[in-house]
């Protein structure tokens, strides 16, 4: 009887084994390329994701301002600061430099995640084909955007196309920068021709922000070449390419009703304003909001600017005491606006004005803030009165109205259209017009210096004085700063460096 | 020559002694026989040496024997006991025996994983511990009672948290990302991670048995790697019922008194020259007599001057605030434990339950644990083949509150007039009152854990026995944080959450045994099994942000603003199959073989199934004919093994590709996006760390260990060594490698790299005396171990753990040729002097200030000094990871009294002491017209560097206990046979040298950054037997 036992059991025991030895596994609550990109629905989802990489603590929510503000004369930062935002300050930046490593990963994720959308979505054939361009449009955008980001900080990099589902993928040489500008207009060609005019929300990019980042790139390459800024001999022709900003920054300026210029400096950086209104100078912006969870969902921007020593009170609006106080709170007090913007600033410059606070109260305590020691005037285009906590709801702007309106004047030259764009910017400042009679060349320095004013601490000056081939003569000549190294390309994360083996130097 | 004249003479007395008595009577002895606790022993062989005459004691421990007349010995034997002679003088009637835990016995039988094993026939290394031989003082976990106990073996407690766990580390950590947690077996039944064994009163542990190498562990595969630790609770032995209650109560004071500012002056001074160091303009000096916002309303706070703090100015009265934190925040803690337990049993019936309540009170106020634990053991014969039994726990524990700072500000009070928690700004989040009393933290747990078996012997040599075994655990974590009082309260306007865990674990077990003679020369044991496992992990959180007010606290997220949730499960089974082969040949040689195969869900495709074969050889020289004659060793034997062992250290789904989700606001409310890039955990930086990509080839690491040691043992075992080395090398490490960041992944889980362990260990027991009335021993353990990051793939350096904002890097390194957790940072010299001093150093700013650290130029972007200190004289300054653990231990027994201490200490480890520059040392800063070279000047925006300023000697000796204790005499009370009583000391003094503010035994990592401090604890304890 026993042996029957041990018979049975060995049997049992045999079926049971069989039946377990694949040991394959399932996954809970995860999602792969497997179960994704099969419905309207995942294409939607798959676009979101893209975006969301934008406002990202280490891409426009904090990692883009250090990046593009820190080597410039508009920012310095507080003593405590990391060696990295020194180097970049200080143009001094090394491969080892850890605030580029950063946004080096996160927009190289932003271009993995728009990859998907567009090697993924138009295989998604049961959605309607008009929703279906949308979304792959809109991915075709943001790889424009991420590379124009790369290349106009980097220069020449790893250009991927691919979606990596192996490791055996990761190895990528360099590309021209030729090649990745034709991707770029590629890209933007593509997303102008299959997103829509619709706005569909703030975050969101339609054929007008399409067309604004075209003109945007066209410039860039434009003015690089023209000036014989370093890598642009590749651009054949300098006065096509301005023909061709001039062109889209018309289509901004003259074809289109979802975006406008706005009259009042205020409503620009007011959160309830842009956020809300039907047309907004904000043709695109990283969106965040203070409901939002972690850092990314919403923004900390502001505590940047923000200094450190106490609660502050500051009018609503500077012109009209009667709308009372708003209370801003504190932040870190990281960012320190240098001496040099704010001196460049005429005293009755509206932007200087309205859009730096000099004052503000604690209390019954009136305090002066002062250019010179650590907590300095700072810019306003960064608050948002109702914060939560940390929490603000401050959209980083990417491409806003007023820049393009400058890109047609730059590209125009001095023409009626062009005194016409610059000139309605320095109106809207309280300023007088530009010198009727300048010569071409003057009218773009007068252009690329109304830039300095008009868009100071949102991340375009170091590419301005970089596509003007000005980084010394204005760093370093007139405002007394050095530079060491990465003045017109950043140096390549040493991350990258060690870990893609066609990468080494 | 001269020992036969001995002889002659002994033999001659002996016959004059033994003709003089034979006239004497026949008489009765009456007698019990006691465990060293007191409790009766039923079943002792009493039998009279020389004679065919013996008897055994009844279940009340009591026995009579008719001695024949003249002066007798008696022998007394019990399995797992010393066994005892005792001289009967002859006119005796009465004995009381007391016989002690036989540690040295050869004959006693180690329970190794699947089977048991004699002592003298092991060819492992297998340390072994009596449950009774832990110390007497509150633990809620048993882990933390095996400090210092065994050789090999380093336990650490790295502070005094109620219902803590313990680091537990057997022969080194052989892991960088994987689990360095030995595998805990609880009865059979692998229960997972060693270091927090909750469900198990430690006065229910029968033996705990640590398997240190790869020949012991290899029978646990791919969860042998880091040792095994195998628990047996008591079970009921036929012919006896027992029934025991005991009791420790405790009450426990500080170790370590904090050193804090003990004068508001002194403090107020230091802060003053602090913010004017620091650059803080005239009006931001703290306490000048100013009056200050509050931040919110108009609501002011006042800020004294030094003069008004001294009561020497003349327009204020004195300061009417010197705040002792200590005294508000900490107490004296009383903790109480009571076990109520029963076992006994037939031949055909064995049963032993328990039940214990448990009770921990924290040093900080509010800070409680209980704990209720019970277990339930049956066996029960079905026929006399078969055998059934099944082993059930259940434990409960509630943890409530935290550990607190005391180093808050005596100048201002614990509450405002009105009686609120007092704040200087509508941003202080430091009062720890508020803390204690207005943030709820609390968690609850259940685990149910069960284990059914049948047993047939099949045969009189073969065995079958499967078994099922559950494990169940649940728990449930309830927090709040009110707006004003922490900054996450603030951040949210309050945050609630309920975070629910659960676990089951489903077992089966089948195996056979094996145990054959082949005539006198040939013994054999064979076990071959298969089992498989399943076990699933399930969590959900449930998060609510902004509150109307916190009165309800988390009791309705609902009505939260923002509402947030995750939940996430992760499953995994493994399927093994093993087998062990233990063969002795003339009781000389002996040899084991083992081998286990796991198949793991967890592994990537390409390797699902693990092999792990083992071997090891002994020879017990002391049966050699050459040895005996010496008639020096009771026991000498040699051991060697090497085998291979595991460690699944791997997350499941990790071998997949798994997309990531965010959110992005589009307008009205957040869209959740999917897609490829899996965000694990924010770095300290608010940076995420993408994986996601998957890896087929992902497997366990492997470690393949060689050992080797050898027993002796001394005049009948009185004297034992051990001694035991071993070389350890684990390849395969499981490592995040860091990929090309353009791909859009940060990392991918690789095997690749691999950590060695050497080293060698030690334990000695002397019986120093052993009479009637008096038994002294004394015994000792030393613990050497070398651990060696060999290789890392295409990395040096990693730098590991937490990144610390106050010097803005992390500071512990994996890095290749260092032991784990080596630090890495700066190199300093004292203090800076003179301004020139610090420019002549490469230093710049305010770092080059006299009064402050001086950093070293030891390299640059070259490799050679560059005359700038900067990211590059970054070095390797310390090792956390001691040079050798040891022990004393000491039992002294008097009649009733016993007298145990034990002494555990640890020597050449560096300890990181982020406290360093505690106010004592703050008074004896560097000033102008105090030039000290030792601690640097007052500044409160310094921005230190991670340095070896910071690098103390860990070092200590530490009186961990000391238990006095007496037994009353047996059967005193009638119903009770036997009472226990004794007191008990824990943490009684450290011999250091460390930072005396805190206890020297820190974290594995060896940082100090002010954990939980470590009471010293006084217990009474009372055992009652019934």
């Amino acid at each position: 009887m026993n042996y029957k036992i041990i018979i049975y059991g060995l049997a049992c025991l045999m079926l049971s084994v069989t039946s377990c030895t694949k040991m394959t596994e399932e996954p809970y609550g995860l999602t792969n390329t497997g179960s994704f990109y099969k419905t309207a629905a995942d294409a939607e989802s798959a676009i979101i994701y893209a975006y969301s990489v934008l406002p990202e603590v280490g891409y426009y929510s904090r990692g883009y301002y250090i990046i593009t503000e820190l080597p410039t004369e508009n920012l310095t930062q507080k003593g405590d600061a990391g060696p990295a935002n020194f180097e970049l300050d200080e143009n001094r930046t090394t491969s080892n430099n850890s605030d580029l490593d950063n946004i080096w990963t996160y927009m190289y994720r932003g271009v993995a995640r728009a990859n998907a959308v567009i090697n993924n979505v138009p295989g998604i054939s049961s959605m309607p084909e008009a929703a279906r361009n949308q979304v792959v449009g809109e991915g075709h955008f943001l790889r424009a955007l991420h590379y124009f980001n790369f290349v106009r900080m980097f220069g020449e990099v790893p250009l991927r196309t691919e979606t990596i589902a192996d490791v055996s993928q990761i190895p990528m040489a360099k590309s021209p920068l030729k090649d990745i500008y034709d991707l770029i207009i590629a890209d933007l060609k593509k997303a102008e021709s299959m997103i829509g005019t619709n706005r569909i929300s703030e975050g969101r990019a339609n054929k007008v922000a399409a067309q604004a980042l075209l003109a945007k790139v066209y410039l860039h390459m434009a003015s690089s070449k023209a000036s014989g800024s370093a890598g642009y001999n590749f651009v054949d022709n300098a006065d096509a390419l301005y023909a061709e900003a001039k062109n889209y920054a018309t289509k901004v300026t003259s074809e289109q009703s979802t975006y406008a210029f706005s009259d009042k400096l205020r409503d620009i950086w007011d959160i309830e304003v842009y956020k809300k209104a039907a047309v907004s100078e904000h043709i695109f912006d990283a969106a965040v909001d203070r409901t939002g969870e972690v850092e990314g969902n919403f923004s900390k921007l502001p505590n940047m600017f923000l200094p450190a020593d106490r609660p502050m009170s500051i009018p609503y609006d500077v012109a009209d005491p009667s709308k009372g106080l708003i209370n801003i709170g504190q932040g870190w007090g990281h960012f320190r606006t240098e001496s040099a913007v704010y001196n460049n600033y005429a005293a009755n410059d509206k932007r200087k004005t309205e859009l730096i606070v000099s004052t503000y109260t604690n209390g019954a305590t009136t305090y002066t803030l002062d250019i010179n020691t650590s907590s300095r005037p700072f810019t306003r285009k960064f608050i948002d009165p109702l914060r939560v906590g940390d929490k603000h709801s401050t959209n980083s702007p990417v491409i806003r109205y007023s820049d393009i309106l400058l890109i047609l004047a730059e590209a125009s030259g001095p023409t009626t259209e062009g005194y016409a764009a610059v000139n309605k910017v320095r109106a809207r400042a309280g300023l007088g017009n530009l010198n009727p009679t300048l010569s071409l060349q003057a009218f773009r320095d007068a252009v690329v210096d109304e830039r300095a004013l008009e868009l100071a601490f949102e991340g375009d000056r170091l590419f301005d004085l970089r596509r003007t081939n000005t980084m010394e003569k204005v760093l370093v000549q007139k405002y007394g700063k050095s530079i060491t190294s990465g003045a017109y390309f950043f140096p390549i994360p040493q991350r990258e460096l060690d870990t893609n083996p066609l990468m080494k130097p | 020559m001269k020992r036969t004249f001995y002889k002659a003479c002994l033999c001659m007395f002996l016959s004059i002694f033994l003709a003089g008595s034979l006239y004497a009577q026949q008489r009765i002895l009456k007698g019990t026989v006691n465990d060293e606790t007191g409790a009766p022993l039923p079943g002792v062989g009493v039998t009279v040496k020389g004679e065919n005459t013996g008897t055994s004691t009844d279940p009340k421990g009591t026995f009579s024997i008719a001695l024949s007349a003249g002066q007798k010995t008696l022998v007394f034997t019990f399995i797992g006991m010393q066994t005892k002679e005792l001289s009967i003088s002859t006119n005796q009637t009465t004995i009381e025996v007391t016989l002690s835990d036989d540690q040295q016995n050869l004959d006693e039988v180690l329970v190794v994983g699947y089977g048991t094993v004699k002592k003298s026939d092991l060819t492992g290394a297998v340390s072994t511990l009596k449950g009774s031989d832990l110390n007497r003082t509150p633990a809620s976990s048993v882990d933390q009672l095996l400090q210092g106990k065994l050789p090999g073996v380093q336990v650490i407690n790295s502070g005094g948290q109620p219902g803590a766990g313990a680091t537990i580390r057997i022969r080194g950590a052989s892991s960088l990302n994987g689990s360095k947690d030995p595998l805990m077996v609880v009865d059979g039944f692998p229960w997972g991670d060693a270091g927090n064994l909750k469900q198990i009163n430690p006065e229910d542990i029968e033996s705990i048995e640590v398997l240190k190498d790869a020949s012991s562990a290899a029978i646990y595969g791919s969860r042998g790697a880091n040792g095994v630790i195998i628990i047996t609770t008591k079970k009921g032995k036929a012919g006896q019922s027992r029934i025991n209650f005991s009791s420790l109560n405790t009450l426990s004071t500080r170790a370590n008194e904090p050193d804090l500012w003990r004068d508001p002056v002194e403090e107020a001074i230091y802060a003053n020259e602090a913010a004017a160091n620091g650059g803080a303009i005239a009006t931001d000096i703290p306490y000048i007599g100013m009056t200050r916002p509050f931040g919110v309303g108009d609501q002011t706070i006042y800020y004294p001057s030094i003069a008004e703090l001294r009561g020497l100015d003349p327009s204020k009265g004195s300061w009417q605030h010197n705040t002792d934190w200590v005294d508000l925040v900490y107490r004296n803690p009383i903790s109480q434990s009571y076990t109520l337990s029963a076992d006994g049993g037939t031949e055909n019936t064995k049963y032993a339950l328990s039940g214990n309540y448990y009770k921990e009170e924290g040093i900080a106020i509010k800070n409680d644990y209980d704990k209720y634990t019970g277990r339930l053991n049956i066996e029960q014969n079905l026929n006399k083949a078969i055998t059934a039994g099944t082993n059930v726990v259940l434990a409960h524990t509630n943890n409530t509150g935290g550990g607190l700072g005391v180093g808050r500000s005596r100048i201002f009070p614990a509450y405002d007039e009105n009686g609120n928690f007092f704040r200087t700004s509508s941003t202080d989040y430091g009062n720890p009152l508020a803390i204690a009393n207005r943030v709820l933290n609390k968690n609850k747990t259940i685990d149910v854990l069960g284990t059914l078996f049948i047993n047939a012997k099949l045969t009189d040599w073969l065995q079958f026995r499967t078994q099922l075994s559950s494990k169940y655990g649940n728990s449930v974590q309830d927090q709040y944080d009110p707006r004003d009082v922490t900054f996450r309260g603030f951040e949210n306007k309050g945050y609630g959450s309920i975070s629910n865990s659960n676990y089951t674990d489903l077992l089966n077990e089948n195996y056979l045994t094996a145990n054959k003679d082949f005539g006198t020369a040939h013994r054999l044991n064979f076990v071959a099994g298969y089992s498989i496992q399943k076990t699933v992990n399930r969590y959900s959180t449930l998060i609510g942000r902004e509150f109307v007010n916190d009165n309800l606290e988390n009791e309705n997220l609902e009505t939260a603003v923002t509402k947030s949730l995750n939940n996430s499960l992760s499953r995994f089974d493994l399927s093994s199959f093993y087998g062990r082969l233990n063969y002795a040949l003339m009781d000389k040689y002996l040899f084991t073989l083992t081998a286990r195969a796991d198949g793991s869900t967890k592994f990537g495709a390409n390797n699902k199934w693990a092999y792990f074969p083992s071997g090891g050889v002994a020879w017990k020289m002391n049966e050699e004919q050459f040895i005996k004659s010496l008639n020096v060793f009771s026991e000498l034997k040699l051991r060697a093994s090497y085998g291979i062992t595991g460690n699944q250290g791997i997350s499941p789904y990790q071998t997949m590709d798994r997309f990531g989700s965010y959110k992005y606001f589009t307008g009205a409310a957040f869209q959740t996006g999917f897609g490829p890039g899996l965000a694990g955990a924010n770095d300290e930086q608010g940076r995420t760390v993408v994986g996601g990509l998957g890896n087929n080839s992902l497997k366990w690491e492997t470690t393949q260990s060689l050992d080797a040691g050898i027993d002796f043992g001394f005049m009948d075992q009185r004297l034992t060594i051990n001694a035991g080395v071993y070389l350890k090398k684990t390849n395969d490490l499981l490592r995040l490698k860091t990929i090309a960041p353009s791909a859009g992944y940060d990392q991918q889980w690789i095997n690749d790299g691999s950590v060695n362990n050497k080293g060698i260990e030690l334990g000695i027991n002397a019986i120093v005396l052993d009479r009637t009335q008096l038994n002294w021993t004394v015994g000792g353990t030393f613990t050497l171990n070398r651990n060696e990051v060999v290789s890392m793939g295409e990395s040096d350096r990693v730098e590991v753990g937490t990144l610390y904002e106050s010097v803005r890097q992390r500071i512990s390194t994996y890095t290749v040729g260092m032991p784990m957790f080596s630090y890495y940072g700066y190199k300093s010299s004292g203090i800076i002097q003179t301004l020139e001093e610090g420019i002549e150093a490469g230093l710049t700013g305010t770092e080059a200030l006299p009064g402050e650290i001086k950093y070293l130029d030891i390299s640059g972007p070259d490799g050679v000094p560059d005359g700038i200190v900067d990211a590059n004289d970054r070095t390797m300054i310390g090792n956390p990871n001691p040079d050798f653990v040891y022990s004393f231990n000491t039992s002294l027994k008097y009649q009733r009294f016993d007298l145990t201490a034990q002494l555990y200490g640890v020597y050449g480890n560096d300890v990181w002491d982020f406290n360093k520059i505690t106010p004592s040392r703050q008074i004896l800063r560097w000033t102008p017209d105090n030039p000290s070279n030792e601690f640097p000047r007052a500044n409160a925006t310094r921005g230190l560097k991670a340095s070896d300023f910071f690098i103390t000697d860990g070092s200590f000796l530490r009186i961990q206990n000391v238990t006095l204790g007496y037994n009353l005499k047996p059967n005193l009370v009638k119903g009770i046979s036997n009472i226990r009583v004794y007191f008990s000391g824990n943490n009684l003094y450290t011999f250091t040298k460390f930072n005396p503010g805190f206890d020297a035994e820190v974290g594995e990592n060896g940082i100090n950054t002010g954990g939980y401090p470590r009471p010293r604890a006084y217990t009474f304890g009372l055992n009652v037997g019934f």
